[in-house]
Formats: structure tokens, sequence, C-alpha cells
């Protein structure tokens, strides 16, 4: 008898643990599914200013007196390449950090296999953790900046990569992010940060002739493009925010139904205890009246 | 006879602050102040620090503080583009008094040229937002 209590004890002690874990993970997928809408949004109010920044960096291309900007130009050899790694600060989100450090792992091997150093920038605690733990350089880190991104994180590392490109410090500068499709769907992308890419200013339609240019069109251009560089990393930062989110939803939800399942089977096996010991304590009761009665 | 009106947007990276018809646009660009009306030249103009006073059509006016942008001037739309863009309504007067104390502060303490550059960078911007609400720097 004392056995079977001891078993019943342990088993509920365990139901108990269960149940309180599946509070975290249920509190967490929540906070994390309020944190995608508010992530979908920032994407969402910044989309006018990348349409707008965009059409008038492409109609500024195409005035003749612009000349070349050397964040526009290509480095003519290149011997080291800058790449962003934007990870999460935190785990508990699925394969989000794997599957963005496996991207950015396979990028930096291409590069090295073509014969160039590379050099890393990393935004995210995550990713930071990794690479100092297989003893790798990294130029400079970021941390606190993914949960929710704000433009004047992009600026300052956007800031760091453009004057390190225009030292030639490095020669292009990719940036490894996670690109929200959807709330199931988020996939590792890269993109090239530096230099602007030429047919991503292709098409402009120019300007009239009468336009008031204040000051010079080149000085414009000169201006806006770190803005644009600045805009881009943003756009990464703001899509790989929703991804985490979005991850961490699906994580946590499927911990939580896990742990529900687990309870279950749990209580089932804690009710079969508890019968059990009751029988026992039948039999022994009944036993031991028809000892007294048949002496 | 109604004032002529036209379409003007100030959007900042991070949102959109104002969408809507009005009847003139000033703003301080960095060769000087330039104010628009519907029906101007087309034009682009580089704004530093600058506050932007964007007139309604009911005499309203609503005046933003505007950081790092340029202005765009297209027929019958005008559009502010903006890095950081603030409404006077939203402009917090003792954090920029503040923010103001402390880059003066790091100003005379700046020992290289960089520190120095951003020191005044923020110098400005608190200058822009008190300048906006009408404080006094101090008080």
């Amino acid at each position: 008898m004392a056995a079977g209590a001891a078993e019943l004890r342990t088993l509920w002690r365990r139901i108990d643990s269960v149940r309180s874990t599946q509070k975290i993970t249920h509190a967490m997928e929540l906070i994390a599914a309020s944190r995608i809408t508010r992530a979908r949004e920032a994407v969402e109010a910044a989309r006018p200013y990348a349409v707008m920044i965009t059409r008038v960096m492409r109609d500024l291309a195409t005035e003749a007196t612009v000349g070349d900007h050397p964040l526009l130009s290509e480095h003519e050899e290149l011997r080291r390449i800058g790449v962003v790694v934007i990870s999460g600060d935190r785990g508990l989100a699925g394969a989000y950090n794997a599957n963005i450090l496996r991207r950015a792992d396979r990028l930096v091997e291409q590069e090295e296999q073509a014969g160039r150093e590379v050099r890393r920038y990393v935004v995210g605690r995550k990713a930071q953790q990794t690479y100092s733990y297989q003893g790798r350089d990294i130029a400079q880190y970021w941390t606190g900046v993914t949960d929710r991104p704000r433009y004047a994180d992009a600026a300052e590392i956007a800031e760091r990569i453009i004057a390190d490109y225009s030292a030639g410090e490095v020669d292009r500068v990719w940036v490894c992010f996670t690109n929200f499709r959807s709330a199931l769907r988020q996939v590792p992308s890269v993109l090239q940060l530096l230099p602007v890419r030429e047919r991503e200013l292709a098409g402009g339609e120019g300007y009239a002739p009468e336009y008031l240019f204040e000051p010079s069109p080149r000085t414009l251009l000169e201006q806006l493009v770190p803005r644009y560089v600045e805009h881009r990393m943003y756009a990464a930062l703001l899509e790989s925010s929703a991804s985490e989110h979005a991850s961490r939803q699906r994580a946590m939800s499927n911990a939580t139904d896990n742990a529900g399942e687990l309870i279950e089977a749990l209580t089932r096996e804690a009710n079969a205890a508890r019968q059990a010991a009751i029988t026992t304590e039948i039999s022994e009761i009944v036993s031991g009246a028809e000892a007294l009665s048949s002496g | 006879m109604a004032e002529a009106t036209f379409q003007v947007d100030v959007v900042s990276a991070e949102r959109e602050l104002f969408s809507g018809e009005s009847t003139g646009v000033y703003a301080r660009g960095v060769e000087g102040d330039i104010g628009l009306l519907p029906g101007h030249q087309p034009a682009l103009v580089l704004l530093g620090h600058a506050p932007v006073r964007v007139k309604r059509p009911d005499g309203d006016q609503v005046r933003i503080a505007v950081h790092n942008g340029f202005l765009e001037c297209r027929g019958d739309e005008l559009t502010v583009l903006a890095d950081l863009a603030e409404l006077a309504v939203e402009i917090d007067v003792d954090r920029a008094r503040a923010a103001r104390a402390r880059a003066v502060r790091q100003l005379e303490q700046a020992e290289t040229d960089e520190d120095a550059e951003r020191a005044r960078d923020a110098l400005a911007r608190a200058d822009l937002r008190l300048g906006l609400v009408g404080a006094e720097a101090s008080s």
C-alpha cells in the first residue's frame, strides 16, 4: 500500500510540473503572436517610405550630371567580403536561429572557396554566441535590436558598414536575413547591400528640365544613397523580426500541445495507480476481517 | 473662391505622419527657407534638421520636426521623406531640454572630431524640437 501511494505522489508532482511549464509556453505563444502583428504593422508602415525613396533614387540616377557614387560602383578587386548575419537574441524559436546561421555558413563557404576573406557583422546574441564559441572573428555585433527594430538601430549598423566599404575594408557586403513570407513560411535569404546594384536603380523616368534641385542632383544623390542603404538594412531587420516572432509562436504552440498530451497520459497513469491502491486496500481489509472471523 | 490645394504626404522611415490636402508647405532647406504653394515648379529639396509647416485648407497648421529628410514636389503632389520625423504635438519638451543639456556637455568634452560631430547633431535635433514647440532652451 505504501509503495502505491508514493508512486501516486510522484505522478501528481510530475503533472503539476508539466502543467506549469505549459502555462509558460502558452504565455510565450500569446506574446509572440501579438509581436508578429506589431512587426507586420511596422513592415507595412515602412512601405510608403520604401516606395518613395526607391523612386527618387531611380530618377536621380538617370541625371547625367550625377556621375559615379562610391556606394554604387563595384570595387575592382574582391578581396574581403562583409557578411551581416541577422539572428535573434533569444532561443526557443524553433529552428529560426539554426536556419539563418546555416544559410550564412553556406554563403561564407562559397566566398572562401572563391579565395576571398570574410568579415562578419552580427546582429543578435545567438549568432554572436555561436561565432565566439567557434572562435571566429566578429568585426562588430549589435544586440537588443531584433525584438523590435527601430530605424535608429538600422542607421547605426548601416553607418559602420558604409564606413568600412568606403574605406576599402570590405569590397562587397551581403546581408543574411529571414524573409517573412507568411505566418507559416519564413525563408532564410541573402541580399547584396553594397555596392547598390545597378539594376535596383534602373528604369527611372528622370526629371523634366524645369526641375528645381536644391542643392545639385549630385549632392542630393550623395545624401540619399546612405539613406537608401539604411532603409534596406531596416527592412531586413523588420522582416527578420517578424520571422523570429512567427517561429517562436509556432514552437511554443507545439510545446503547449505536447505538454497537454503529456498531462493527459500522466493523469491516466495516476488514475490507474489510485485505483490499484484502493483495490489493494480493500482486499487487505477483507482478508483481515476474514482472518478475525475465522479465528 | 476656395484656395487651391495639393496632396501632401509626410513619411518617415517608420511611419506616415501626415497625408491630406494642403494649401501650402513651408520648410527650411539646407540652402535656405522655401515655401511651396500648389502649382509650384517641380522641385527636389534637401532638408537638414528642419521644421516643416503644412497649412491645411481650414487654416490650421501641422508642424513637424524633420531630421535628415528631403522634399519632393511634382505637380499636384508634395512628399516629405525623412529618416525621423515627429509631430510637434508629440514632442516631449522636458526630454528635449535634457537632451540639449547633454549635447552641450558632450560638445564641451568632445575629444575627437567624430564625437563633436555627433554632439552637434544631437544639439541640432534638440534645438529643432524646442524651436518647433516654442519652448525656451532653458528654464
